[in-house]
This record gives C-alpha cells, structure tokens and sequence, in this order.
C-alpha cells in the first residue's frame, strides 16, 4: 500500500517537473532564445519524426516536408501551450493534424473507382503470436511496411486514416468531400489489395 | 466488410512500431533548426546571445566573439548561423564533419 502511494506521488512529481521544464523550455523559445529553439528540436525531432514517418508509410520522400512543417506550425501556436499536456504530446497532436492535411490532400486530388472487390474473397490473414512476441512484432512491422509499399498510393492512405489515426469512413468523407459511399468503396478496394499483398508476402 | 475485417487491421495498427525507425536525420534536424531561427528572425530580433549566456546555455566559439565584441545589443541578436559553414555542412550532410562545442548543429549529429 505505502509503495503503491509512493509510486503515485513520484508519478505526480515526474509529471509536475516535466510540466515545468515543458513551461521553461516553451518560454525560452518563445523570448526566440536560440539554443533553447536547438534544445527543443534536439529533444523532439526523433519522436515526431518516428510518428510520421509511421503515418506515411512508403511515402519516405514527403517526411522530411512534413515533419518540418509541424515544427514551424508549433512555433506559429507556441504561445497558446498551456502545458495542459506534455510538449511531446502537443507535439505529436500538431503532427497528427498535418498528417491527416497530407491524407486530405492527396485523397481529394485521387480518382475514387469503383471498388472491383478484388480479392474480397480471399482469406483473411492472421497475425501469428508466438511466445517471441518482440520478434514477432518485427516480423509483422516489417510485413506491414513492404505490404503497405506495394499498394497505391490512396489505397495506403485511406487504410492508415481509417485505422491508423482511427478515423471513420464518416470523419474521412466529411475531410475530403466525399460521400460515405465512397470512401467505403475506397476502403473495401484498399482492404483487398492490402489482404492479397499480404497472402502473397 | 465483416467484424473481423476491421479487427485485422485494428490489430494491426497497435503493433508498437517502435523500432520502425531510428533517431531522424541530422540534416533534416538542422533544416528544421534553420527554418525555425529564420521563422523567429521574421517577427523581430532573436534573444540576444548576452541574454542566452545568462541563462546559462553555452555559446560557440563565433558567438563568443560577437558576444564579448564592443558592439551594441543589437548587433549581439544577430543570427551568427546565418552565415556559418557548420550550418551549411549539417544541412547538406549527413554526420557533417562540424565539432565545435555549443553549435546546435554538432548536436543534432546522430553520433
């Protein structure tokens, strides 16, 4: 019970300092202190570009644009962090938020086809569980990355919006103007390419 | 589209993808640094580098010389990066050959 309490209130503390040295740092950034502006690029560069680089699987040549404009997007909002959370999950909310403008986009521009239900048929696949969990995890990652690199373009994106950045067919149609209908169709198109690759991998 | 469609890829998506991808490139951190000091330049003039040194963060040795320069407070907000080779190695290389203590630059080298 005493340790339970104990780790609580350490909790707390981690929480608090890491609130208050979120606070300092936005402040010195904000007063346009250079080393700090390096110190917060240094400190979160890795993670938000970890997240979008997931997030735009096989699209590599865009992450770098990307992770740029979220940074220039926190400083253009630094003045409204309230440290309500922690700068990194600020951070990777201003992430996710141009990574869905990058879906938007590129989903408008797309042509949506009718869905041929290709490989609708086919067997779901499963995700093996072994008891080496981590190498299995590997192994699906690195599964998920070459399936996701052999579909088109909209089909990889409407599959990350969809499931990825859980978004709905509805939040999905309601971004890019589309119907319900369609993004369905789009969907079910994806889901099939996704399976057939993913049998054949 | 059938229930256990959707949890396919539901369970797909919480694999924990963190070893999908290693720390980001050096080049891209100074690009984002750069972006980000001329960003700050555009509203108005940076923090002095007196100000910084107060605040106990180190300068580089060619802030230094501004800073302890007999020029005005002014001229201590200038952008010293602007104009530095370690800037324009890191930008374009990776593991940019730059080591010069308290450069933002040398920092971002994933070494």
């Amino acid at each position: 019970m005493e340790a339970q309490s104990l780790k609580g209130s350490l909790k707390l503390l981690s929480k608090a300092t890491t609130t208050e040295s979120d606070l300092e740092l936005a402040s010195a950034v904000l007063r346009k202190d250079r080393k700090a502006t390096a110190e917060f690029v240094e400190l979160y560069a890795d993670v938000v570009y970890r997240y979008v680089r997931r997030r735009l699987i096989p699209r590599y040549d865009v992450v770098d644009d990307v992770v740029q404009e979220v940074f220039l997007a926190a400083w253009d909002g630094l003045a409204t962090f309230r440290a309500e959370s922690s700068l990194r999950a600020w951070l990777l909310s201003i992430a996710s938020h141009k990574v869905q403008d990058y879906y938007r986009r590129r989903l408008r521009d797309a042509e949506t086809l009718a869905s041929d239900e290709e490989g609708d048929d086919l067997p779901l696949p499963t995700i093996h569980r072994h008891p080496e969990e981590l190498i299995d995890k590997h192994r699906i990652e690195e599964k998920i990355r070459a399936t996701m690199t052999g579909l088109p373009e909209t089909s990889s994106l409407v599959l990350l919006w969809r499931y990825w950045e859980m978004r709905s067919a509805r939040e999905i149609a309601a971004a890019i103007g589309r119907s319900e209908k369609g993004v369905e169709r789009l969907l079910a198109r994806a889901r099939a390419q996704f399976k057939k690759k993913w049998n054949n991998e | 589209m059938s229930d256990a469609e959707d949890r396919f890829f539901e369970e797909l998506a919480e694999i924990d993808p963190e070893a999908f991808s290693g720390p980001a490139p050096a080049r891209l951190k100074a690009s984002i640094y750069s972006a980000l000091i001329r960003r700050q330049a555009e509203s108005g003039p940076l923090a002095s580098l007196s100000g910084t040194k107060a605040s106990g963060r180190g300068l580089c040795v060619f802030e230094q010389l501004v800073e302890i320069s007999p020029v005005s407070e002014a001229a201590k907000c200038f952008n010293c990066c602007s104009i530095c080779h370690a800037r324009i190695l890191a930008e374009k290389i990776e593991n940019a050959p730059i080591y010069w203590t308290h450069c933002p630059y040398v920092r971002f080298q994933n070494r």
